[in-house]
Parts: C-alpha cells; sequence; structure tokens
C-alpha cells in the first residue's frame, strides 16, 4: 500500500469515526462563537463552560446508560434538585451540631447520593414491577421529586452548610475544582463499566433485544433496577455538585436538566430505540451543549432562550441520526 | 424401558379462559430428532415457551432425566442443558457474533478486573468461532454485529450457539425459516450432528419435508391437543398434512 492510499483510508476512518465528527462540530462551534465575540476564546471562558459541563455530565452518562437499554430517564433534573435540598438539610444540621466541616460534606455527598438511589429504585420499581413504560414512571417521579423539593425547602435555596464546601469549587489544576476532577474519574469508570465488562454488555443487550436478553437468562428486570438507580446516584451527585458550587441546596437546581442529559446523549449518537451509545459521544454531547449554551449568552442571546436552543439540539440530533440510518438501508 | 431424557406430563395452559394446551404428553430421548408440527395457534409455541422455561403451565408436571423439574425462567432451563432457540429473535442484532455466543455467560479477564465484571472479549470471540466452527456452519468474523450479517448468517449463529451450549436438549423453533435451500439443508445437518452428539433434538416447522426428512417421531398437535405421536415412517406428506389440518378423520 502505497503512503498516499493509506492516508487516504485513514482519512475515510476518521470521517466513519462519530466522535471525531462530534470533535469537529465543537471545534466548529468554538470557532463561531470566536468570530462573534473574541472573548469567547479564553481560559475563563473554558473553564466555566467545564464548570456547566460537569453536572450535565454527570446526569447524561446516567442518561446513556438507561437511553442504550432502551429507556428513557425524565426524573433526572428533579432528582439533582431533591438531593441538593435533603444533603443541604443535614449539612446545616451537622454544622448546627458543631461536627467537623469535612465530615459534613462527606455525609452530605452520600445523603444526597442515597436520595438520587431511592428515586432511581422508585423508577425501576415503576418499569419492572408495575410495568409503567419508562416515559411515564420517569415522568411520574419528575413530578413528585420537583415537588418534594419545594416543599421541603419552602421554595427557598437552604444554606448554613459547612463553608468548605464552596472553597472545594475553585479550581487548582488548570480549570478543574476537586468535584470537577472528581466528576471526570466517575465517567471514566462508567464508560468502562459501559464498553469493557458485564453491566454494560446487559445493558446494550436488552436495548438491542430484550427478549434474547431474557431468553440468554439474564435477570433483565434486576438490571433495569441498577440501570436507573445508577442514573438516580449520578444525578443526586449532580446535586452536591451543585451545592458545592452555589453554598445552598436550592429547589430550583438541575431545573431542566433532564433535557440537557436527553441532549447530551442523542447529540452524542445514542439511539432512543436503544442499543447504540458510547460514552465518549455523551462527554462530547454535554460539551457541545455547554459550548453552546455559554456561547449564546456571551454572544448577547438571552439566558432565557437555553432551553429553546437545547430543544433544537436535541430535535437536530435526532433527525440527523434517523437520516444516517436511513441511508443505510433496511438494517434491523 | 428407561425414562425419557426430556419430558412433560398432563401439561395445560391457559392464557385468561383461553386453553392454549390441554393435557398435553410430550417425551424426548436422547440421540432422537422429534418433529413438533402443527396449524397456527395449535399450541406449539405454547408447549415451547413450557419446554424452555419461559412460561409456567397452568397444570401438569416436567421430567428431565426422570427427575420432576420446575423453571421459574428460561434460566433454570439453560442451566440443566436445555437450549431454546426461538424463531428470529433469539439475538441481540447490536451485539457482535461473540457477545452473542456467549450473552448470559461471559467469560471474564483474570483477577480483580474479572472480579468487577471486566469482559475477556478475546478469548470470547476465539471460542465464539471455535464453537461455531465445530457445528459445522460457515461463520463471519466474531467481532462483527449481528445487524450487519444476512439472515442465513444470523439463524447460523443463533443456531451454533444453541447446539454448542445445549448440554442435554435443544429445542429449535423454525430454524429453517427465511433460509434458502442450501442454507436450510446445513441446517439439517446441525440437526443430525446433534442428535450424534446424543442430544435430544426438538424440531418446530411448518415445512413438513424438512421435518419428514430428519426426524425420527413426528407429534402433531391440533387445537392444543396432541392428536398423533408416532414415528416418522408411519407418516407420508400426505397423511402429515391430513393428520396436521384433521381431515383426515372425515374421510
Amino acid at each position: 500500500m502505497t503512503s498516499e492510499q493509506g492516508v487516504k483510508a485513514f482519512a475515510k476512518k476518521l470521517i466513519g469515526n462519530q466522535q471525531f465528527l462530534l470533535l469537529l462540530v465543537w471545534f466548529a462551534m468554538i470557532a463561531f462563537f470566536s468570530a462573534f465575540n473574541s472573548i469567547f476564546f479564553s481560559t475563563a471562558v473554558f473553564g466555566n463552560i467545564l464548570l456547566d459541563w460537569a453536572p450535565v455530565v454527570l446526569m447524561a452518562v446516567g442518561q446513556t446508560f438507561v437511553i442504550i437499554s432502551g429507556g428513557i430517564d425524565l426524573s433526572v433534573g428533579s432528582t439533582v434538585a431533591l438531593s441538593g435540598v435533603v444533603a443541604a438539610f443535614q449539612m446545616q444540621y451537622m454544622m448546627n451540631a458543631g461536627r467537623n466541616q469535612w465530615l459534613a460534606i462527606a455525609v452530605g455527598t452520600l445523603v444526597a447520593a442515597l436520595t438520587g438511589v431511592v428515586i432511581g429504585l422508585v423508577n425501576g420499581f415503576l418499569i419492572t414491577k408495575a410495568k409503567i413504560v419508562p416515559f411515564i414512571a420517569t415522568l411520574v417521579t419528575m413530578g413528585a421529586a420537583s415537588g418534594l423539593a419545594i416543599v421541603y425547602s419552602g421554595g427557598a435555596p437552604i444554606g448554613g452548610g459547612p463553608d468548605k464546601a464552596i472553597t472545594l469549587s475553585v479550581p487548582w489544576l488548570g480549570p478543574l475544582s476537586s468535584p470537577g476532577i472528581a466528576v471526570i474519574f466517575i465517567v471514566l469508570i462508567c464508560g468502562l463499566f459501559l464498553h469493557r465488562a458485564r453491566f454494560g454488555r446487559y445493558t446494550f443487550a436488552i436495548g438491542s433485544n430484550e427478549f434474547a436478553a431474557r431468553s440468554a437468562g439474564i435477570n433483565v428486570n434486576r438490571h433495569y433496577m441498577k440501570i436507573y438507580a445508577l442514573s438516580g446516584l449520578l444525578s443526586g451527585l449532580a446535586g452536591m455538585y451543585f451545592y458545592c458550587r452555589l453554598g445552598s441546596g436550592a429547589p430550583t437546581s438541575g431545573y431542566g436538566g433532564e433535557l440537557d442529559a436527553i441532549a447530551s446523549v442523542v447529540i452524542g449518537g445514542a439511539a432512543l430505540s436503544g442499543g447504540i451509545g458510547r460514552i465518549t459521544g455523551t462527554v462530547l454531547g454535554a460539551l457541545i451543549l455547554t459550548t453552546t449554551t455559554s456561547g449564546l449568552i456571551i454572544i448577547g442571546v438571552a439566558p432565557d432562550w437555553k432551553q429553546v436552543v437545547v430543544a433544537i439540539l436535541i430535535a437536530a440530533a435526532v433527525l440527523l441520526q434517523g437520516l444516517k440510518s436511513g441511508s443505510r438501508g433496511g438494517s434491523r | 424401558m428407561t425414562s425419557p431424557l426430556y419430558e412433560v406430563r398432563n401439561i395445560s395452559k391457559k392464557y385468561g379462559s383461553v386453553t392454549a394446551l390441554d393435557s398435553a404428553d410430550f417425551q424426548i430421548n436422547p440421540g432422537e430428532i422429534v418433529g413438533l408440527v402443527g396449524d397456527n395457534g395449535a399450541g406449539k409455541s405454547t408447549l415451547v415457551k413450557v419446554l424452555s422455561g419461559a412460561h409456567k403451565p397452568t397444570s401438569g408436571q416436567i421430567f428431565l432425566e426422570g427427575q420432576e423439574v420446575s423453571w421459574d425462567s428460561p434460566r433454570d432451563a439453560i442451566e440443566a442443558g436445555v437450549e431454546t432457540l426461538y424463531q428470529d429473535s433469539g439475538l441481540a442484532p447490536h451485539l457482535t457474533v461473540g457477545a452473542n455466543v456467549f450473552l448470559g455467560r461471559e467469560k471474564y479477564l483474570p483477577g480483580l478486573l474479572g472480579k468487577f465484571g471486566f469482559l475477556d472479549n478475546k478469548a470470547m470471540n476465539k471460542e465464539a468461532h471455535e464453537d461455531l466452527e465445530r457445528v459445522g456452519i460457515a461463520v463471519p468474523a466474531s467481532n462483527r454485529s449481528i445487524s450487519q450479517l444476512s439472515g442465513g448468517q444470523r439463524q447460523a449463529v443463533a443456531i451454533g450457539r444453541a447446539v454448542s451450549w445445549a448440554s442435554k436438549v435443544i429445542i429449535l423453533d423454525e430454524p429453517t425459516n427465511h433460509l434458502g435451500a442450501r442454507q436450510a439443508g446445513e441446517v439439517l445437518e446441525v440437526m443430525k450432528a446433534a442428535k450424534t452428539k446424543g442430544l435430544g433434538v426438538v424440531f418446530i416447522s411448518h415445512t413438513l419435508p424438512h421435518v419428514l426428512a430428519v426426524t425420527d417421531r413426528i407429534v402433531v398437535l391440533r387445537l392444543g391437543k396432541i392428536v398423533a405421536n408416532a414415528p416418522t415412517s408411519e407418516f407420508d406428506a400426505e397423511k402429515l398434512l391430513g393428520t396436521i389440518t384433521g381431515l383426515n378423520q372425515l374421510q
């Protein structure tokens, strides 16, 4: 093979690689916004994008497992709100009792994670035992969790927790803070479990053909429980992330988070019909999403437009997927 | 006579007020191919689901090697050595050939990673290829996904998977459906190979020439009841068709 052919083959492979295309889209967005306003191309803005990106990618990674399994989790944003509020009360209580700040943060993190897991298990129960389709089951918990967050908090952010939570959010490794580093670590672990381990294999198998998974002896219902619990766990941690960033647990944190998460996953190339998806796609999808929303603010579009833009991104991503699978022909 | 390899006695299955299977008896011996035939809605699928552990019968008993058993899920039956190949939908199209062959019984990496459930894809792909080759079917590369294969190749993988895992009984539901003549012939050869291995093979099919060609015994279901159970030599195409449709009795 001549070197020219080698280059051609390599180029062809790159163009066929979805992750590479997503990276190109991301670069294009950066170039676009920088052309509008040169302020955009700075480490400060990039650091801010990463701050926004971390909680979105947490929710989106859980959503990736859910969507690959053929389901959907609408409750992730509300889970962020409720777990943040519950953890805030716990930490406020511990501070009032004169406990150590770090201990309060550790227990708060655990409480936030557990709150998320409980919501996830309720989702799993509604889906596997009550046989409610994921869309409705998680719509129910979405409403219940956000309602509970408002009732429990009285509608106001719950503060009075450890001050060190906020100092945790100060970047020290380039643009990264400790919670940000923790998020990257969690995403990495989840990616390995999705693409290299049995947990992911079963998730793909169920989304690809639930009947085949069942007849191969996989305990499909138990796996659904685990997937939704994982989604809840990661959203609960996103709730704690917001707490550290704001210094309080607000019932409005995570508002619209389900849109952000679903958008990141579908931009990342996962199919809403199940069986297809990659963590790297989701990571880049969340990056493209948060870059877009930050960029729009910097070029002067009012932040209120954010959800409209996210909705358009979802529609565009799903439409593109349809075109792509349509051109590939009738594979079942 | 020793007890049959796999047997159901007096099995009934009701779905609400509909009786899909009515007091059916069915046996299979080691190294025997039994054809299970009947019109649509005769109860074949229901009997298959009872045999494979997918559905629990409303009443009746199941025996494997003379021991009474009760399947709570397909996993129980699979672990006891009873493999089922379902019509069309037994594979996960987005997964690779290797992943499908090992679905539900994955191989893990050695050491700590394996304890966390990390998969040894290399070993699975290699073994999947060897298993399928041993079964005697032309197989595609283990790392290709099922959705990239033709209907015949998919069926080959599904059958290879079932035969290589079955230790006692293999149930094949319409395995020659949608296959060309040559591929169907290959499938029939695979069934004969499974028989010489000493497996009990249950062959469900609408293609009566295939049934007459490979089976040792034919069981006919009609309207949820077993209406015939006799050596294949007692049937010809006309008589078999008559028994399935019930027109024999009218003559």
